[in-house]
C-alpha cells in the first residue's frame, strides 16, 4: 500500500474558552476521500483550516510528503502551498470582487510558476473548459457569475496547481440541488483524472455517503473515524427524518 | 375562502443591458391553513413571487397581474393600508436571518419592539416576547432574550426571525429559504417551527425554498419553477411520487439520496426567454414542437398541472 497523502497525529486546538477538538489522528490515503462531519460548531471548519495552516493547531503533527506541516515556517509552507488547496464554503466571497474571472484562475499560475497572465491562461484554458466554463465566463466579474460557476472558477484555480489534497469546506451547501449534484460530479470526475485525494467538509449525512470512503465523525471535539456501512448506521440511529407535520 | 389567489403575475426589471423577466404568467391560490411550496434553483424566480405578495420588490420592478389577500386587491392598495397588512396579516421570514436582525439590539427587543410600537407597555411587551421566544424553542428564553444576535447560531437566529414573523398572528407567512446553509439538526427544527405554526395559528404558509425535503415534509402543495415559471404544480406527494415535468424529474433525480444525477447546461437568461419551451435544450425528450411553441399549463388526468409538450416522457 502506497503512503498516506496526509497523516494527522493528535493534532489538537484551543482558544482561550477550551478546546474546539483534541488528539485528532487519521489519515488520506491517495486517491480517497474522507469526509468531515458534524453539526455546526463542532470543529469541522477549524479542523480544515488547521490542516491548511490557515489556523495554527495547538499540538499534534500534520504530515504531507514526509514533512511536519503544524511545525513548518511560512517560507517552506509557501513552496508546499500548491499541493493542497482549499474549496470555502461561500462562493460569493472566495474570489477577489476587483478581479475578472480571467484574471482570478490565472492568479495561481502566475504566482506559483512567476509566468504572465498571457502565458497562464493559455496553460490553464483546457481545465477552464473541463469544468465547464466558457469563454464568455473569463470577462466577468464574481458577482455576476451564479454561485455554481464560481465553485467551478474555483475548482479551475485550484487544479491549475496539480494538488495532491483538497480541502473542501461544505463546497455545495450553498447551492441549489440541481447545481449540487453538477459541482459534486464534477469533483469526483477530477478525483479518477488526477488522483487528487479529498478531506471533504459537510454537515449532510447524504452527500457524505455519496463523497466519502471514510468518515469522521466530530462530537464535543472527539473525532471517530467510520466506513460508509457504519457511519449511515450511526446516522439512523441518531438523525431521525426531518420533522413531519 | 380561498386566502390567497395570484393571478398572472409577471414581474419584469428594466436594466441596462435589457429587460429582465423574473416572473412570467405566475398563477396560483391558497386555502387557509395551507401549506404552499415555491420551489426551483436560484434566479428561478422564487423569492421575487414572495416580495411582489408583500409588496417589498425596488420601485424599479414593472408588476402586471393580480394578488388577491382575503377578498382584497393587493398590487392597487394604498400605500399606508399595504403598510397596515404587513407584519400584521402577511409576515415574512427574510431569507437571510443575520442581515434582518439589529446587531446592537437585544434578542427579546427585537420581537417586543413589534409590541412597543402598536402600544403595549414595556414590561408586557418583554414578556410577550419571551413568551414568542419559548414558542419558537429557545430556551431559557429569559437569557436568551437578554443576549444579543451575535450570540446566537444561525439556527437560533432562523428562529428568532420566524418568532417576529409569527408575533401578531399573521394569516400568511412567507418564509424565504429558511434552511439555507443550517444543520440537519437546526434544519429539523426549523421545519418543526414551521409545521408548528400552521397547527397552532392555522395560518397560511408560502414555502420558498430550494430544500426538496423539506418542501416534501411540509408542504400540501408544490409549485416548481424554472426561468421565472411555473413549470409542474400539484399536491406535494404526487410532485415526488409522479413527477410529470422532465425538470421536476431532474431535480428529484438530483437529490443526494436519489443518486446525486446532474443535469447538464443552465437555465436561460431572463433577458433571452426562447421562444419555445424554456427546458427544451436541457431536456432529453424535446422535440420539434418544443423549442416552436411555448407549452401552455394542462392539466392532464393528475391534479394540478404541467407545462410539456410530452408529460411523463423520461
Amino acid at each position: 500500500m502506497s503512503s498516506p497523502v496526509l497523516q494527522l497525529t493528535g493534532l489538537s486546538k484551543s482558544y482561550g474558552h477550551g478546546d474546539i477538538f483534541s488528539g485528532i489522528s487519521f489519515e488520506v490515503g491517495s486517491s480517497k476521500t474522507v469526509g468531515l462531519f458534524g453539526q455546526s460548531g463542532s470543529g469541522k471548519t477549524t479542523l480544515g483550516r488547521c490542516i491548511m495552516r490557515i489556523e495554527n493547531p495547538s499540538s499534534g503533527h500534520i504530515m504531507m510528503q514526509g514533512m511536519d506541516l503544524a511545525r513548518m515556517g511560512l517560507r517552506k509552507l509557501r513552496e508546499l502551498r500548491p499541493s493542497f488547496q482549499m474549496i470555502f464554503q461561500h462562493p460569493e466571497v472566495s474570489l477577489n470582487p476587483r478581479m475578472t474571472l480571467a484574471e482570478s484562475v490565472a492568479e495561481p499560475l502566475m504566482v506559483h510558476k512567476g509566468i504572465g497572465m498571457d502565458e497562464a491562461l493559455k496553460e490553464i484554458a483546457p481545465l477552464i473548459r473541463r469544468v465547464g466554463l466558457r469563454d464568455e465566463h473569463l470577462a466577468r466579474y464574481p458577482h455576476q457569475l451564479s454561485g455554481g460557476e464560481v465553485q467551478r472558477a474555483v475548482l479551475s484555480r485550484i487544479f491549475s496547481l496539480q494538488p495532491k489534497l483538497v480541502v473542501a469546506d461544505e463546497p455545495t451547501s450553498m447551492l441549489d440541488v440541481s447545481v449540487q449534484a453538477q459541482v459534486l460530479r464534477l469533483m469526483q470526475d477530477l478525483q479518477k483524472e488526477t488522483g487528487v485525494s479529498y478531506l471533504f467538509i459537510s454537515h449532510d449525512p447524504d452527500v457524505m455517503s455519496v463523497m466519502c470512503d471514510q468518515v469522521l465523525w466530530l462530537d464535543h471535539g472527539n473525532g471517530v473515524m467510520y466506513d460508509r456501512t457504519a457511519f449511515l448506521d450511526r446516522v439512523k440511529t441518531e438523525y431521525t427524518p426531518v420533522a413531519p407535520a | 375562502m380561498t386566502l390567497l389567489s395570484v393571478q398572472d403575475l409577471n414581474v419584469r426589471f428594466p436594466s441596462g443591458e435589457g429587460t429582465v423577466h423574473a416572473s412570467r404568467d405566475v398563477s396560483f391560490s391558497m386555502e387557509p391553513g395551507e401549506v404552499l411550496g415555491l420551489v426551483g434553483e436560484t434566479g428561478s424566480g422564487k423569492s421575487v413571487i414572495g416580495q411582489a405578495i408583500i409588496r417589498l420588490l425596488p420601485t424599479s420592478a414593472q408588476i402586471t397581474g393580480k394578488i388577491r389577500f382575503d377578498g382584497q386587491e393587493l398590487t392597487s392598495l394604498p400605500d399606508h393600508t399595504m403598510h397596515a397588512l404587513r407584519g400584521r396579516s402577511i409576515s415574512l421570514v427574510p431569507q437571510n436571518p443575520s442581515g434582518s436582525l439589529d446587531p446592537l439590539v437585544r434578542n427579546g427587543m427585537q420581537i417586543a419592539e413589534i409590541f412597543i410600537e402598536r402600544g403595549t407597555v414595556k414590561n408586557t411587551a418583554w414578556e410577550k416576547a419571551c413568551a414568542l421566544l419559548v414558542a419558537v424553542g429557545l430556551i431559557p428564553s429569559d437569557q436568551i432574550a437578554k443576549e444579543y444576535p451575535h450570540e446566537l447560531s444561525g439556527g437560533m437566529r432562523q428562529r428568532l426571525t420566524t418568532s417576529i414573523a409569527i408575533a401578531e398572528h399573521s394569516r400568511l407567512i412567507i418564509a424565504d429559504e429558511p434552511t439555507k446553509g443550517l444543520d440537519y439538526h437546526a434544519r429539523a427544527t426549523t421545519a418543526q417551527v414551521l409545521s408548528d405554526i400552521r397547527t397552532r395559528e392555522n395560518a397560511s404558509l408560502l414555502l420558498i425554498t430550494h430544500d426538496l425535503y423539506l418542501a416534501e415534509h411540509l408542504c400540501d402543495w408544490i409549485a416548481v419553477l424554472y426561468a421565472g415559471e411555473i413549470v409542474e404544480i400539484g399536491p406535494a406527494h404526487q410532485i415526488f411520487t409522479q413527477p410529470r415535468h422532465p425538470y421536476t424529474q431532474a431535480l428529484i433525480k438530483a437529490m443526494p439520496k436519489n443518486g446525486l444525477v446532474p443535469l447538464d447546461g443552465q437555465s436561460p437568461s431572463l433577458m433571452a426567454i426562447p421562444k419555445g419551451c424554456c427546458f427544451a435544450d436541457r431536456c432529453s425528450c424535446h422535440s420539434e414542437i418544443c423549442s416552436k411553441e411555448h407549452p401552455g399549463l394542462i392539466q392532464g388526468s393528475l391534479n394540478g398541472g404541467v407545462r410539456c409538450h410530452h408529460p411523463f416522457c423520461s
